[in-house]
């Protein structure tokens, strides 16, 4: 009996470890980490090597569930307040027409194109209709690239918050299906039962966040119980929520939410001790998934399930996100973008057990389907989701290099924090440019002894500084402490030939330049026209179209207002490119189809053509 | 397309420029665009630091292409002038520029001065000729190197 136990854990903590080892592998191919997670797991499993024969599909569900709330939290959690505030909108279309869209445009795909019976095709449609915020989250942050706010506050807070429109979906049809109803009997009773569900889970998690934040406070408990005491409440408003018949995955996101955006004790504490618990928890979650699967049948449906999946990607997703998004103002590229990151995971594998244990005829079969589906999505797009960012122009390309800077948080106090900087050559810091008065190095350890800043002198590349300061300064010390970007061609047209300083007027650059502006904006700064042609909203990388020239936000404050301005020569400059290839030429049309000009540009342009072009030549 | 060869002149091309101030450059430099064109370099200078209180002309990379429309001038000039020692120009990654290309252009053709001045950003966006520039051991290497006669590597 304990030796089959101490078997069990060997072979879980094992399987633990090596999925742990296989994310430096991905590091260095670039490979999707959760689709190695996946595959050991299929490796594992009774048609791998492994062999081992796992068949639990309750027991899965439980494990997943659980899994789930815990990742929903966290990512809630990690959200911040302005990425909401920027993505709220149309991130709730995505999450709830836009789920609803995608289900109903897969199952009538899988019902034509698998020959599914309407209600199971449509089943299908609404397992695979929402994106995994595992996979988008971890493809966003840890993929190296900076997408432009915009597109990845709402890529994020989609994600997070489009799981439990999927699951009522497919709960309500499963429940469809098992009662031999017709699709005819939906009516009001749904209407109602969604009503309940979302709107329990958004009130619900709300307080219970608040609550939990309150309570933490409040609670004078042992450092190492702060994390498991938020946890255990963040657990418990998920089976409370479900038990009243609301939805709980939707309340634990709200709670993340909510307790991520509030001052609440120990935040540094929480966040590594959560961050840690959801890789265990994507782990585990792919791990047994991928075990549950038999993928020797999956060869009989393969061929028709992937044609499903690449309609999935290429028509289903672009259709219902750019009907969704069609209202928000995005660019042709950043809606071609956000279709392309439809990621789906282990949500769609989740939900594909509940007919299995729903008992029904096709359980087994959808299983399969939605495994393959997600296998397609991990493959397709974790892979190519990077040079495809780039070649649409949504990465906005960095302006300093990678700083090395560790934070800790200081006991009893909230507005100081210790940072030690990782002094690197070509930093400004290295080159002699001098730190400022409030940011006096406390300690210097260079070669393994510390110093005093007065013994030490100037910091060296190779050093560690340790700096108390305040929170809000630190991404002033980053640019000192960073080293150089180095920028390409396309990333120095991102940002523009020449510097406009914000607080320059209109009339004078129009004065330089021989650009017609309205004698009534003359004397306005050229931030402050900026700001207003854009409805009051910017962000890096805007570009506003002024006769010949562009501006460009190269940096854009809290308030959304432009600190620095780029000046954009392009389209006078017209020295001939090279001639491009077939495949160049290709290229290039693409990109003109999907990336277009800028529609807020394009809108601009016309009324600066209005008022009067500036000289054309 | 506007070819540097028609608004730099060999003669426009100075190399291990003496001056410890932006200021200081733009003077030196304004004067010999005057001498050369029969201006008074008085107003040439004013245009020019006029110009870089709309924001600095350096570029970054330890370059700048500091310009100004001038009354008085029927004809777009430039001079090109590489730094004895490099000079902070406020540029916004605060490199000291070494490398500066000065553009004027007559105040009726704005056409012509945006596009001179796109052409100057696109040909300092190479690396190889910047690096080539500054390794450039006589005037005459700098012109060829600017106005395409001679390839960076070869210099």
């Amino acid at each position: 009996m304990v030796e089959a136990m101490l078997i069990a854990i060997l072979v879980g903590s094992g399987l633990l470890v090596l999925s742990i080892l296989t994310s430096l592998v991905s590091f260095r191919v670039g490979a999707p980490l959760l689709l190695l997670f996946l595959a050991i797991g299929l490796l594992a499993g009774e048609d791998g090597p492994g062999g081992i024969s796992y068949d639990y599909h309750a027991e899965t569900f439980f494990v997943g569930s659980l899994a789930l709330a815990i990742i929903l939290f966290t990512s809630g959690f990690e959200t911040r307040w302005h990425t909401l505030r920027a993505a709220a909108a149309p991130a709730v279309v995505l999450a709830t027409f836009g789920v609803l869209l995608t289900a109903g445009l897969a199952g009538a795909s899988a019902h034509y194109m698998l020959g599914l019976p309407w209600l199971e095709a449509l089943l299908l449609g609404a397992i695979v209709g929402s994106t995994d915020a595992a996979a988008v989250f971890f493809l966003l942050r840890v993929g190296g690239i900076n997408i432009r706010e915009r597109v990845r506050a709402t890529l994020e807070v989609e994600s997070g918050s489009n799981d439990p429109m999927a699951i009522f979906l497919v709960v309500t049809l499963l429940e469809l299906i098992v009662a031999g109803a017709g699709l005819e009997t939906v009516g009001q009773s749904v209407a109602l039962a969604f009503a309940v569900q979302m709107g329990l889970g958004l009130v619900m998690g709300a307080a219970g966040g608040w609550l939990i934040v309150k309570a933490i406070n409040r609670t004078p408990l042992e450092p190492g119980l702060y994390p498991i005491a938020v946890l255990g409440s963040a657990l418990m408003l998920f089976a409370v929520t479900g038990l009243l018949g609301g939805s709980g995955f939707l309340a634990v996101y709200v709670a993340g939410l909510v307790a991520g955006n509030t001052n609440i004790h120990g935040r540094p504490h929480l966040e590594r001790f959560q961050e840690g618990l959801t890789w265990l928890a994507q782990i585990v979650m792919f791990l047994l998934l991928g075990l549950l699967a038999t993928p020797s049948n999956f060869a009989e449906i393969a061929l028709p399930v992937i044609g499903l999946a690449l309609v999935l990607t290429v028509v289903v997703r672009p259709l219902a996100i750019g009907l969704c998004l069609l209202p928000f103002g995005f660019r042709r590229n950043e809606i071609v973008f956000m279709s392309f990151v439809g990621l789906r995971g282990a949500v769609s594998i989740l939900l594909a057990i509940l007919p299995i244990i729903a008992g029904l005829g096709t359980g087994q079969y959808l299983f399969n389907a939605a495994f393959i589906i997600v296998l397609v999505s991990l493959v397709v797009q974790g892979w190519s989701i990077r040079p495809f960012a780039r070649w649409l122009g949504v990465v906005v390309p960095p302006r300093t290099g990678p700083v090395d800077r560790v934070e800790l948080e200081l006991p009893g106090t909230a507005h100081h924090e210790l940072v030690v900087y990782h002094v690197t050559k070509g930093s400004p810091v290295a080159k002699g440019h001098r730190l400022p008065r409030w940011a006096r190095p406390s300690l210097v350890v260079r070669e393994g002894r510390s110093y005093s800043l007065h013994h030490a002198g100037r910091p060296r590349p190779d050093d560690y500084v340790y700096i108390f300061t305040s929170p809000t300064f630190i991404p002033l010390l980053d640019r000192l402490f960073a080293s150089r970007a180095t920028l390409t061609a396309a990333d120095q047209e991102f940002y523009g030939d020449l510097a406009i300083s914000a607080s320059a007027s209109l009339g004078a650059l129009a004065e330089s330049y021989g650009l017609v502006v309205d004698a009534a904006d003359r004397e306005v700064t050229v931030a402050d026209f900026m700001l207003r042609q854009f409805n009051g909203r910017l962000e890096v990388g805007d570009r506003l179209v002024l006769g010949p020239l562009d501006l460009i936000a190269r940096a854009v404050d809290d308030a959304g207002r432009v600190t620095e301005i780029g000046l954009s020569l392009a389209r006078v400059d017209d020295t001939p490119k090279p001639e491009p290839g077939a495949i160049g030429r290709l290229s290039a049309r693409l990109q003109r189809l999907f990336v277009g000009r800028p529609i807020r540009a394009a809108i601009r342009d016309a009324i600066t053509n209005r008022n009067g072009r500036a000289d054309g030549g | 397309m506007i070819e540097l060869s028609d608004v730099l002149s060999p003669g426009g091309v100075v190399l291990d420029l003496k001056a410890s101030s932006k200021r200081q450059v733009l003077r030196a430099l304004a004067e010999r665009v005057a001498e050369a064109q029969g201006l008074e370099p008085g107003p040439v200078l004013e245009a020019l630091l006029e110009r870089e209180k709309l924001g600095t002309t350096g570029i970054g990379d330890r370059l700048a292409i500091p310009h100004a429309k001038l009354e008085g001038l029927d004809h777009l000039v430039a001079v090109f002038a590489r730094l004895q020692t490099p000079v902070s120009f406020d540029a916004l990654d605060d490199e000291p520029v070494d490398l500066v290309f000065l553009l004027l252009a007559p105040t009726g053709a704005a056409a012509e001065h945006l596009k001179a001045l796109a052409r100057v950003a696109r040909i300092f966006r190479d690396d190889q000729l910047c690096e080539a520039l500054r390794r450039a051991t006589n005037p005459s290497v700098a012109f060829d190197l600017l106005t395409g006669r001679r390839e960076p590597r070869a210099a």
